[in-house]
């Protein structure tokens, strides 16, 4: 019995081991290869310090001291070795260090991204049902189409066009920023997320001010998830309602409604997961048009403008949290899966 | 039943539509004024290593200088810090007198040491703006015992080597690095010897209008009054300003008067704007010029008929016209509009037949294959398409290379490049350190690393033109000084200068109707202080 339970936990500790050495060994491939392209792409991170018309002992001098002087493999050495310490080094764009940079921008992202996965969710999970369950129908065509639209219409257009219509037309959305500017800096910081923190701190007016100026811009983020959602939706719904089972089912006399939300939509569940993770990865990535648009403070625009700046500390930075959302995103994908689908247990 | 909820949710929602313009109406606070621009290039407010345009306009008004410049003239002055100041007879030592009553935000007094202390520190840092004093001759080993406070509300500033004194007041007045720190308060901040580098990248140490309450890099920026102000507390309680890049946004938000100032917008937005007449619109002028350089390294443009020919290539009053309203205004000159010393545009034109005379004479009757290098965004890339455009019809094949600043300037610092579509010179118009940025050329070797010079980055040297700037750096006769500067230009047109001017930047500032007093610097160093709102 006690080798069988060594065995059993030898096993599990090796599957552990061997997931975590290849997260590690992902995230490092990762980090050395952004490390490496961010080297001889042509930016030159000193200029954006010294500006264009300093003198060569200017210019120099900076270098040196950002240590741009050393081999790369040494650069990259040290880099890893003040990563493993905790210190992610300090941006160029703001002169704080990136990790306090990063906490401060990604609660902007995660809010936005939450909220627009949300949206995706709730309206492209239902369309892409009714679409399949409308198969060849009118339905099924309106939903196509709307979903075309979504995926094919440029995103800092629709920004744009929300933008006049919502905001500058109707006044029903707030403008650029996350909050009205009297509320600005008033809602002490819990989480970073301002629909959060202001709940907490009980400040309804400062509330309802930032859901006027997420309100939109998730909109418009959602509609490009929900176009991708309600797709997959559709192809996955397809081709559960082909099932025999499904022609068993309604045989049997059980309801419509039934049949496709009680039987083949249980049966994708497992797949969505996929889709969604994916989804809310990417719009975690930073929705950089559409923050430029509404002037979102986020983790995309931080990083693009990182990117321009040639700041590799704050990209490789960047890069190293968009690694670690994919992999978490991934488990917790894995684990949902045992939840949803018995047979993977 | 059903027709009753449908007419109730019928009258619900017609109401929501008619009030929520009502409920959305923007009205920006009475005391406060909220400017949006791009923060994207405003990364550091550290006096001595802030060479941004944006950082210059912040420090405007979170600092003080010694003297500001009189309505845009660099010869005359007017006091800040310094009440009165003299020059002695050789013009070798200048001697400020500070103002009793000007005091630090923190509270510390303003002394002469205040002053001296922070011309020093930018020369110890040596970031990009310790330049400046670097070619008046200042060291490390020299600045404390040429620039010194003879006591505490006296300081005394040596020139190293003969130099116009006007030149140094000038510099005093609209270096972004001339501001003065406050001395106490920096070095309790202090790290390692730094000279509190690491914490003014983010906080600040003046004595100006305004105090920094907040600044989240791309995102907000907020600067408050100071009552005590020596000069009279601004009626603006806060200037906020929101980072936003795109210029339609900028526009939709000052057209719902959620903002009341916006800079760096697209010419379109700003001809939207205008036509409207609802906006205040102002062009304020710029020091820096946009040019087409070509690099003297690179064959043919060595050649003066090349150089000639494609100065007959470049669409000077087309792009004038089409391309540049609001980015800037037409000049062919090395030095800024406006100033007594410059001489009227050679009126260099279009004219296809004389450049393809010249390339044939320079053994290129066919044309040749070429690059232009850009930034990737307008007006450059607009420029340097119809730059392309024009050269094929003389037979010059020029493929458009763009990136960003750091990819364009550091393949002009490199002296990497063919024909560069950019922009530069000094911030605020001059017309020495005009000259001295764009045609002095001290050392042409490719290992004197004089990037700062751009004569050097286009391997352009002229050994009388060299001689005639050094001159003007010590020329105190005015009429003497007039003949020279007029020289320098006739020369580079003789020689066709290989850096050829097309504008003079322009930025417009979109201000509501309300607000007032904003006078525009053209040191992009305007101040807050005079604006209020008439509500």
């Amino acid at each position: 019995m006690f080798a069988s339970t060594a065995s059993f936990f030898g096993t599990r500790m090796g599957g552990t081991s061997r997931r975590f050495g290849a997260v590690l060994m992902t995230l490092l491939g990762l980090l050395a290869m952004t490390f490496f392209i961010g080297r001889v792409m042509p930016l030159d991170p000193v200029l954006a310090v010294v500006g264009p018309d300093a003198d060569s002992s200017t210019y120099d001098q900076v270098y040196q001291a950002m240590g741009l002087d050393r081999p790369l493999l040494v650069q990259f050495g040290y880099y890893l070795r003040d990563l493993a310490q905790g210190n992610f080094g300090n941006a160029l764009l703001t002169g704080h260090p990136v990790i306090e940079d990063i906490a401060r921008v990604f609660p902007a992202t995660i809010e936005l991204a939450t909220l627009a996965i949300i949206f995706g969710v709730v309206l492209g999970l239902p369309l892409g049902v009714f679409a399949a369950a409308n198969q060849g129908r009118m339905g099924d065509h309106l939903a196509r189409v709307v979903t075309l639209f979504g995926y094919s219409t440029p995103i800092f257009w629709l920004g744009m066009m929300g933008l006049l219509v919502f905001y500058a037309w109707l006044g029903w959305a707030g403008g650029a920023g996350r909050i009205d500017l009297a509320y600005d800096g008033m809602v002490p910081s819990v989480t970073g997320m301002l629909l959060i923190d202001s709940a907490i701190a009980g400040d309804w007016e400062a509330f309802f001010s930032a859901l006027k100026h997420i309100l939109l811009p998730a909109l418009i983020l959602g509609l490009n998830s929900v176009a991708y959602i309600s797709r997959m939706t559709r192809s996955f719904m397809l081709e559960q309602l082909s099932q025999e089972y499904i022609l068993t089912a309604q045989v049997k006399g059980l309801s419509r409604r039934k049949v496709i939300w009680g039987h083949a939509f249980r049966n994708i569940l497992v797949q969505l997961l996929t889709v969604v993770a994916l989804a809310y990865g990417s719009l975690l990535e930073g929705a950089v048009l559409i923050e430029t648009v509404f002037a979102w403070p986020g983790f995309g625009q931080y990083l693009t403008s990182s990117l321009l700046l040639g700041d590799m500390n704050a990209v490789m930075g960047c890069v190293l949290v968009i690694g670690f959302i994919f992999v978490g995103l991934n488990l917790l994908s894995d684990a949902l899966y045992k939840v949803f689908d018995p047979r993977t247990r | 039943m059903k027709s009753f909820r449908s007419t109730v949710l019928g009258t619900v929602f017609g109401a929501l539509l008619c009030a929520a313009p009502l409920l959305g109406q923007a009205k920006t606070p009475d005391d406060q004024l909220i400017v949006g621009m791009s923060m994207a290039n405003l990364f550091s407010i550290d006096p001595a290593n802030a060479p941004g345009l944006d950082a210059s306009g912040i420090n405007a008004n979170l600092y003080d200088t010694l003297i500001l410049r009189k309505d845009g003239s660099p010869d005359e002055h007017v006091p800040q810090l310094a009440e009165r100041w003299d020059v002695s007879e050789d013009g070798r030592q200048l001697t400020f007198h500070l103002r009793g009553d000007a005091r630090f935000h923190s509270g510390n007094p303003v002394t002469a040491e205040d002053v001296a202390w922070s011309l020093y520190r930018v020369l110890k840092l040596n970031y990009g703006l310790a330049t400046t004093w670097k070619a008046y001759g200042y060291t490390l080993d020299n600045i404390r015992q040429l620039i010194r406070a003879s006591d505490e509300s006296t300081l005394v500033i040596e020139l190293p080597q003969p130099t116009d004194p006007l030149l140094m007041i000038d510099t005093l007045a609209t270096s972004p690095s001339a501001v003065v720190l406050d001395r106490k308060t920096v070095l309790e901040h202090e790290k390692n010897g730094d000279l509190g580098a690491a914490w003014l990248v983010t906080n600040e140490a003046g004595s100006g209008p305004f105090t920094l309450s907040a600044w989240r890099a791309n995102d907000t920026l907020v600067m408050s009054a100071f009552a005590d102000y020596w000069g009279g507390a601004s009626k603006l309680k806060r200037v906020l300003i929101r980072h936003i890049t795109e210029s339609q946004s900028l526009r939709l938000m000052l057209e719902r008067g959620d903002l009341d100032m916006g800079y760096g917008m697209a010419a379109s937005d700003v001809q939207a704007l205008a036509a409207k007449g609802q906006m205040q619109i102002q062009t304020l002028p710029r020091g820096t010029m946009y040019y087409v350089a070509m690099s003297m390294k690179s064959a043919p443009f060595d050649d003066i008929r090349v150089r000639k020919a494609v100065r007959s290539l470049i669409d000077y009053q087309g792009l004038d016209k089409v391309v540049m309203p609001y980015y800037g205004t037409l000049n062919q000159q090395p030095m800024q509009l406006g100033l007594e010393a410059r001489l009227p545009d050679p009126g260099y034109r279009l004219d296809v037949e004389a450049a393809k005379r010249l390339l044939a004479e320079a053994g290129h009757p066919q044309g040749f294959k070429t690059t232009i290098r850009t930034l990737a965004e307008p007006p450059f890339v607009n420029i340097a398409a119809s730059l392309q455009s024009t050269l094929a019809q003389a037979g010059i094949q020029a493929s458009i290379i763009t990136g960003t600043g750091n990819q364009v300037y550091g393949a002009m610092r490199a002296r990497n490049f063919e024909i560069i579509v950019a922009r530069g010179a000094e911030r605020y118009p001059h017309p020495y350190f005009s000259l001295r940025t764009f045609v002095y050329n001290p050392d042409n070797r490719d290992d004197a690393g004089i990037a700062n010079f751009q004569g050097w980055r286009a391997a352009f040297q002229d050994a009388e033109l060299n001689s005639l700037i050094d001159r003007l750096g010590v020329e105190r006769d005015e009429a003497a000084k007039l003949n020279m500067y007029h020289r320098v230009q006739q020369r580079y047109d003789e020689l066709a200068g290989p850096i050829m001017m097309i504008s003079q930047m322009t930025d417009p500032v979109v201000s509501a109707a309300d607000v007032k007093g904003f006078q525009g610097a053209d040191a992009e160093a305007t101040r807050y202080l005079g604006v209020y709102k008439q509500r």
